[in-house]
């Protein structure tokens, strides 16, 4: 097995009045490529800050390259890229001399990946941050969470702010030298296309806990929406169901994660008025997240 | 011999089938029209996950798959070629016929769960390749 960077066991961590992390269990293998889903407010960017030490969690355990969140190596900070959902730091300095200022912090910083990077996205590099505009600020801070080549690579809804032709520019980019390189990236995203062209597992979130965590492959070819009477579905079982929707109408839905066996109980009902359906990643988003 | 961009492959986002499924049917079917022929070379992996902003791994779980079932061969340092027919295991026919097994194979399931004999079930089969009711 990998070594995994990142081991999240029960955390729990709350906010007044308010649970927002519920006992999330949640690692990353080293190599792994994990996409984070969830509705907002389900926990994403309060989990991705805990694990980078900027907050704290009250309950549970946390490592990051084997470190403790609030007591990172040297070694382990190096290894680390991140872009978080919204950057309004640095605002006085200009792209250049920001990325100089981080430049001193990292043994490993790569000019000639940051040259290129600057000038195909086109950041003007003399330009008060402040002054740039959305989309720029956050290819900027992409270029600085790569410009180290970290081993773990920790992204916020990285391309919120970016239009479809930026947002295809920074997947290539993530697939061309970061992917090839075999980082570990963990990116939490509501954009499923674009979750679906680079991520190789997918976790989903809800109420403060991982509530599936799969390879991509394996959702598609074996999750299976099942709708048919609410008797007949009553007695049916699944080794691993993920939802069950009774809404008191005469047909319910179960949506399970099924094995040959279970596709086999599933055949047989067919002439009963059930029906069975493959799910596309938006439809389990919105059954399970 | 011809060699082929990225462009061979399309694929959509938002489906129930998973991308390397996709790569791997349009390898399928284009192989079967001819588009695709003997010794032709495939486009890299890095092509097709740059052109396609696809994860590399994904095109080379497709490539591997195409390989396994011989459609595709690996040359050693040179990538991936459309396999000889020779060396594609069996003929093209067997391979089609291949193919139909999932679709039998459940129905053979459901003829047992209805309790209908293979005597009958292979009649109701025959009609239907012969296009009647």
């Amino acid at each position: 097995m990998n070594q995994l960077l990142l081991e999240i066991k029960s955390a729990y961590k709350n906010f007044p009045g308010k649970p927002v992390l519920n006992g999330v269990d949640f690692s990353v293998a080293s190599g792994q490529i994990v996409g984070l889903l969830g509705r907002n407010g389900a926990g994403k960017t309060t989990l991705l800050e805990c694990a980078l030490g900027l907050r704290e969690i009250e309950y549970g355990e946390i490592r990051v390259c084997g470190d403790p969140p609030n007591a990172l190596s040297e070694t382990t900070r190096a290894r680390i890229g991140y872009v978080p959902q919204q950057t309004d730091l640095f605002e006085w300095l200009t792209a250049e001399q920001m990325l100089a200022y981080f430049k001193a912090f990292y043994p490993r910083w790569n000019d000639a990946k940051v040259g290129a990077l600057m000038q195909r996205w086109s950041i003007p590099p003399n330009r008060m941050i402040g002054k740039l505009s959305g989309g720029e600020k956050q290819r900027l801070a992409i270029i600085r969470a790569l410009a180290h080549d970290p081993d773990l690579l920790i992204l916020d809804e990285p391309v919120a702010g970016l239009d479809p032709a930026g947002r295809r520019e920074f997947l290539r980019e993530l697939v061309e030298r970061t992917i090839e390189r075999e980082t570990t990236v963990v990116f939490s995203t509501h954009i499923l296309s674009d979750l679906e062209r680079v991520a190789i597992d997918v976790a989903f979130m809800k109420d403060g806990q991982i509530t599936l965590q799969r390879p991509l492959d394996q959702l598609s070819e074996r999750v299976r929406r099942i709708v048919g009477p609410t008797d007949l579905l009553a007695r049916l079982r699944f080794g691993h169901e993920l939802a069950r929707i009774n809404d008191g109408a005469s047909n319910a839905r179960i949506v399970a994660l099924c094995d040959d066996q279970d596709e086999l109980q599933l055949q047989s009902l067919k002439t009963q008025g059930v029906s069975i359906e493959a799910v596309t990643l938006e439809d389990l988003f919105m059954e399970v997240a | 011999m011809p060699s082929h961009s990225a462009s061979i492959f399309s694929i959509s986002t938002g489906s129930t089938e998973p991308i390397y499924r996709q790569l791997v049917s349009q390898v399928q079917r284009q192989v079967a029209g001819g588009q695709l022929a003997p010794g032709d070379a495939m486009p890299s992996v890095r092509d097709v996950a740059r052109t396609l902003a696809l994860n590399p791994l994904t095109v080379s779980k497709a490539y591997s798959l195409l390989e396994s079932e011989g459609l595709l061969q690996r040359r050693r340092g040179l990538g991936m070629w459309v396999a000889d027919i020779g060396a594609r295991k069996g003929s093209s026919a067997t391979m089609r016929a291949e193919m139909l097994r999932p679709t039998l194979e459940r129905a053979a399931v459901e003829a047992a769960q209805l309790e209908i004999d293979p005597k009958t079930a292979l009649s109701i089969f025959a009609k239907i390749l012969k296009g009647k009711r």
